[in-house]
């Protein structure tokens, strides 16, 4: 004790004497690998050891500990046609995953997924995963949100493989486990400021490392991106506080579109308050939800999936019970998620985490009361456009153009598999399909050890720049205010049910806030682990997501999937599928919205630019899985 | 006066990395400028100087990896000294 108070006399005694001029040359070390991947949760893990599996010289930059990326928290489960609890087939599981995204999913990128589904589940169980078995030791497959056998007419289908209620959890640390085996360089606590971009072609990233504050730059042929959501531009949302959107807002300062923006996914069960997340599995194991009259009001608005109707259509069912009154609670502002009616065994057996949680973050007893939740913000189905080969495209011209040298997969991606809306326990399949096909992209079209193309000294100057600049903020808003203002204006203005007025007026505000970023004021100018520096940068990664989203979502004049508009309550597609199609007039490309958004950012105005691109309607083999024609949802 | 302990290893340390950096352009000044510039600390500020070794080493490891390739830096004219 005497020791460590004696020590640190002589840390204070020391600063308050240093006073010398601050030093403001970044030293800049080069590294030159075959790929670099920046992330490494499920996707980037994939990916990364995928690359090394292939021979190639992989580096892999993260901000965080890879166990402590947020596909740790996922908790559902891996959706796969495995059929160990009934006859199934990947077709229908391809089927309720078009339907799901509200035809707005590319279906070649879809057919791609739920083929290699039922493989890429049976990889993971290879490596380790340790699923919960059935009494003949095969997978548990439980039932899922949105998920039908025989293409929506043959009930629930049970195809989520989970284990317990901690499946991200597990399929982090196997992934995890896994790399350790391969060569892979990993650059941990080092955070990718900015892509290294010449001709209209990715050269690598350029990244601070935050332990000693030295700038790093990877050059590589390949870059992945894997960097996951932008939960945090919302004020309550179930994502961690890393999740700021830095993989978006490098591609967005890179001049590069981001797809599908607006489709912000709100999980139906957050906890109240605290916004923790309730797994869809819940439901999926029974249970239900009840308004203030104990009523299973999910009866009434999807008759035949009840509960386990896809996520946007229970988040708005909720949202509406509460606005009519029969919400629960003194404000009447949550519902209540009810489980006791279930045997206390089953809670224990397969929803052990979730029992824990209702615990500690709402003091309930899963066992005897009911849990109180609220739709919250949980997944971002926008991002990164890329095509079904994991390769980032731009469209130019009427056409997808491949950008050299970019890949990305995972939440930071947009294949676009989600479309306008995620089906539980597609997101974790998602990952480690597009991780995988993202390597073998790579494999197909480059050999390791290639050179390198060449890349001007100057390469980054900007970004470091950029860095020096907020190092040294000496505005007058904290960073913590301007984002709470971010925040609370896109909770107020871009929820659940969203108008016209209402959206325009959080436009205005968003772009009044973007402003305020000139006035950013830090505290800590040194170099060494500076959180004041990383979390501005993080501020500005979410500043660039959150204009893309408003904007969006303001000029998209229907209602798709998660984006609910209480101006425009239809689905605004080429036909009017809810009649018959005989004798009806296709309308053109620029008077429907069965389309996706691409959105650029002029990074120095904050100044938003809308395209719109087709949706691929048509499967890679249309012999082997017919693509399904658009038709009405509804559960 | 011979050298502590500690001392011996920064200075192994220092040898190190000067011969890591041989084929490397661009490490040696500042590898000079790093070590002159902590020579100033105190013997006795024994936690800080091992915090720096600490990190000094996973520095090296860096250096020797053989995709790393060199230094350069980006800099901006010198600022006047803050008062504090």
């Amino acid at each position: 004790m005497a020791s460590v108070r004696a020590a640190s006399r002589l840390l204070s005694r020391r600063t308050i004497s240093h006073v010398k001029a601050i030093s403001t040359q970044y030293p800049v070390v080069d590294h030159e690998f075959d790929a670099v991947v920046v992330g490494a949760g499920g996707a980037g893990l994939r990916a990364a050891f995928g690359l090394s599996e292939a021979g190639f010289n992989t580096a892999c930059v993260t901000k965080l500990f890879p166990t402590r990326s947020h596909t740790v928290a996922a908790q559902g489960g891996i959706n796969a046609a495995l059929g160990n609890m009934e006859d199934d087939d990947w077709r229908w599981h391809f089927y309720d995953t078009v339907k799901g995204s509200d035809w707005l999913g590319d279906q070649d990128a879809i057919h791609y997924m739920t083929e290699q589904a039922p493989a890429a589940v049976v990889e993971l169980e290879n490596f380790g995963m340790p699923f919960s078995r059935t009494e003949d030791g095969k997978i548990y497959q439980r039932a899922f949100g949105g998920q039908s056998l025989k293409y929506g007419k043959g009930g629930q289908a049970h195809r989520c493989c989970c284990v317990a209620d901690r499946t991200g959890h597990s399929l982090l640390h196997t992934l995890y486990g896994r790399s350790l085996r391969y060569d892979t360089s990993y650059f941990v606590e080092y955070f990718a400021l900015d892509l290294l971009m010449e001709d209209g072609q990715c050269k690598g990233v350029i990244a601070l490392c935050m332990e000693d504050g030295s700038i790093h730059r990877f050059r590589a042929q390949n870059t992945v991106i894997a960097t996951g959501g932008y939960g945090r531009t919302y004020f309550s949302c179930t994502s961690a506080h890393t999740s700021t959107g830095d993989g978006n807002a490098m591609v967005t300062r890179a001049g590069l579109p981001c797809q599908d923006l607006e489709f912000v996914q709100f999980h139906p069960t957050g906890i109240y308050g605290a916004g923790c997340l309730i797994t869809e599995g819940c439901r999926g194991e029974g249970g239900i939800l009840i308004n203030s009259e104990g009523e299973r009001f999910m009866e009434r608005y999807a008759p035949n999936a009840k509960d386990l109707a896809s996520r946007d259509v229970v988040s708005r069912s909720m949202t509406i019970e509460i606005r009519e009154g029969r919400g629960v609670g003194p404000e009447k502002d949550h519902v209540y998620l009810q489980l006791h009616h279930l045997p206390p065994q089953q809670l224990a057996t397969r929803l052990p985490g979730i029992s824990e949680t209702a615990m500690i973050f709402a003091g309930v007893d899963v066992t005897k009361e009911p849990i109180p939740v609220l739709p919250t913000v949980h997944y971002n189905m926008g991002g990164i456009p890329t095509n079904y080969k994991g390769q980032v495209i731009d469209y130019t011209d009427g056409k997808d153009t491949v950008v050299p040298g970019l890949y990305a997969c995972g939440e930071a991606a947009c294949a676009s598999v989600h479309g306008a809306n995620r089906l539980g326990a597609n997101s974790l399949l998602d990952l480690v399909v597009f991780g995988r096909a993202c390597a073998l992209t790579i494999a197909n079209e480059h050999k390791p050890g290639e050179k390198l193309s060449p890349l001007k000294p100057s390469a980054g100057e900007e970004s470091v720049a950029n860095l020096d600049k907020l190092r040294f903020a000496n505005g007058s808003l904290r960073t913590s205010e301007i984002r709470l203002n971010m925040q609370k204006t896109m909770q107020n203005h871009a929820a659940v049910f969203r108008t016209g007025s209402v959206l325009k007026e959080g436009c205005d505000k968003m772009d009044d806030i973007y402003q305020t970023m000139e006035q950013i004021k830090t505290f800590d100018r040194g170099i060494v682990w500076n959180t004041d520096l990383v979390e501005s940068l993080e501020l500005q990664n979410l500043m660039l997501n959150a204009v893309q989203t408003i904007n969006s979502a303001e000029q998209r004049k229907e209602s798709r999937g998660a984006h609910a508009r209480e101006d425009f309550r239809d689905r605004v597609d080429e036909f009017d599928y809810s009649k018959p199609l005989q004798g009806q007039e296709k309308k053109p490309f620029d008077q429907h919205w069965r389309k996706h958004t691409l959105s650029y950012v002029d990074p120095k105005t904050g100044k938003v630019t809308l395209k719109y691109r087709p949706v691929i309607d048509t499967s890679l083999d249309e012999q082997d899985c017919a693509h399904v024609p658009p038709a009405i949802r509804s559960y | 006066m011979r050298h502590s302990k500690l001392q011996q290893q920064v200075l192994v340390l220092y040898r190190q990395f000067l011969r890591a950096a041989q084929n490397k352009p661009g490490f040696v000044p500042r590898i000079r400028d790093e070590f002159r510039e902590n020579a100033r600390i105190k013997k006795t500020d024994v936690m800080h100087i091992e915090y720096l070794y600490r990190r000094g080493q996973r520095q090296l490891e860096q250096l020797r990896d053989a995709n790393t390739k060199q230094l350069g830096s980006f800099s901006k004219p010198e600022r006047p000294a803050e008062t504090l």
